[in-house]
């Protein structure tokens, strides 16, 4: 199995210019991606689930990520869920700073001191999710939770120990389009399985084409009926990347 | 009523992207344009609720000049901002300030540096005059 990125959870954040409780979400969810929980976290900016590619509106569906949102129009949970997928889960500032009996952030340049304290509440609040999300098993086909019995199909993973946020911005997941039956599919993640299989000093002829499908197949539906169009289809892509690859 | 002496305000949309100092650069640059600089005649709409779509957001595009404040090539204000119908009458880019004024580097994202808020100042600096042109302009000046 390919040593793909390690499981992390996504956070979105809502980042409301226009409202003290949007830069909230900002300054929390910077707070959990740079203090609290660095290594298990990464962000993308909203408007790139419409502006940026496929990579990027895949984000949802590979990361369970966590939309947070300043008021209740919630445009991080609705713009994730209509753009990209179903967020694992959704909090909003308002609703933690009344569960929290803090007062009311104001001045979205400058937070007063209740909107601090409420930046400090939701990033609490986003770190505990993120811990919950990390101890469940998600499935990147679907984009959603898996029962512990298909557990094994997950990616293994190591510790990291990076400090920084890390941002998705352009980057997205890597994705390449496949001619299936004559239709065009996305797959997600296939450009880094093939560069581990190629790093693992794997020759196209040492291949076969139901090891490629059983990896992808964990990070993309495949419709029953199309494993033998799946499997040349890949066999081809991987032969394609290899020559490509190659020195002149 | 004479619709080109009807002052409109200039919509100012940043992209304040989350993941490097030039989102956050943008993000400031539209608070200095719509709080410090020209208040009366400059109005900020969310980003996000143009992702969506949203109503009010859409309206205040759809009827006012707008200029846009971009972070990285993607150019995500830009082109949520034409998505909705918006008429842009400046495109700017922090990449392109921080071009023309070096010695304004900016760091950090949650918390700007100086020099981060010195080109944000820089940049709200160089889309004023479209402001004031806009605003003279409907207001029936002789800019227009």
């Amino acid at each position: 199995m390919p040593d793909l990125p390690r499981k992390k959870v996504g956070i979105v954040a809502c980042s409301g210019e226009e409202l003290a409780e949007g830069t909230v979400t900002r300054l929390a969810a910077l707070k959990v991606l740079e203090q609290l929980r660095p290594g298990d976290t990464v962000t993308i900016c909203l408007p790139l689930f419409l502006a940026g590619g496929e990579g990027d509106r895949a984000f949802a569906k590979f990361y369970p990520t966590i939309a947070v949102d300043g008021c209740e129009l919630h445009c991080a949970r609705r713009a994730t869920e209509m753009y990209s997928s179903k967020p694992a889960a959704s909090i909003m500032v308002r609703e933690v700073i009344a569960e929290n009996g803090i007062g009311q952030p104001a001045n979205p340049r400058h937070l007063n001191t209740a909107g601090m304290q409420a930046v400090d509440a939701v990033a609490n609040r986003v770190a505990e999710t993120v811990d919950e999300l990390l101890g469940t098993a998600w499935d990147r086909r679907t984009g959603s939770f898996v029962e512990l019995e298909t557990v094994s199909t997950a990616p293994s993973v190591e510790p990291e120990t990076e400090k920084v946020a890390t941002c998705s911005c352009g980057s997205g997941i890597p994705v390449q389009k496949v001619q299936i039956n004559g239709r065009e599919v996305t797959l997600i993640a296939l450009p880094l399985i093939f560069q581990q299989l190629r790093e693992d000093g794997k020759q196209p002829a040492d291949v076969t084409g139901q090891e490629l499908l059983d990896t992808v197949r964990i990070y993309n539906p495949v419709a029953a009926g199309e494993e033998d169009a799946y499997r040349a289809v890949l066999l081809q892509e991987y032969d394609a990347f290899c020559r490509k690859g190659k020195p002149a | 009523m004479d619709e080109q002496k009807t002052p409109k305000k200039v919509v100012v949309v940043p992209c304040s992207g989350i993941g490097k100092s030039y989102g956050a650069v943008s993000r400031e640059a539209a608070y200095v344009i719509t709080e410090d600089l020209r208040p009366e005649a400059a109005q900020l709409v969310a980003l996000s609720m143009l992702v969506l779509g949203e109503e009010s957001a859409r309206r205040a595009v759809a009827g006012n000049p707008v200029i846009t404040i971009d972070g990285c090539k993607l150019a995500c204000a830009s082109k949520m901002v034409k998505e909705n119908g918006g008429k842009i009458v400046q495109e700017i880019d922090v990449l392109d300030v921080y071009r023309r004024h070096k010695e304004y580097k900016p760091q950090g994202i949650g918390q700007l540096n100086e020099g981060g808020l010195q080109l944000a100042k820089a940049l709200a600096e160089e889309v004023t005059p479209t402001i004031d042109s806009c605003t003279s302009a409907g207001q029936g000046g002789s800019n227009a």
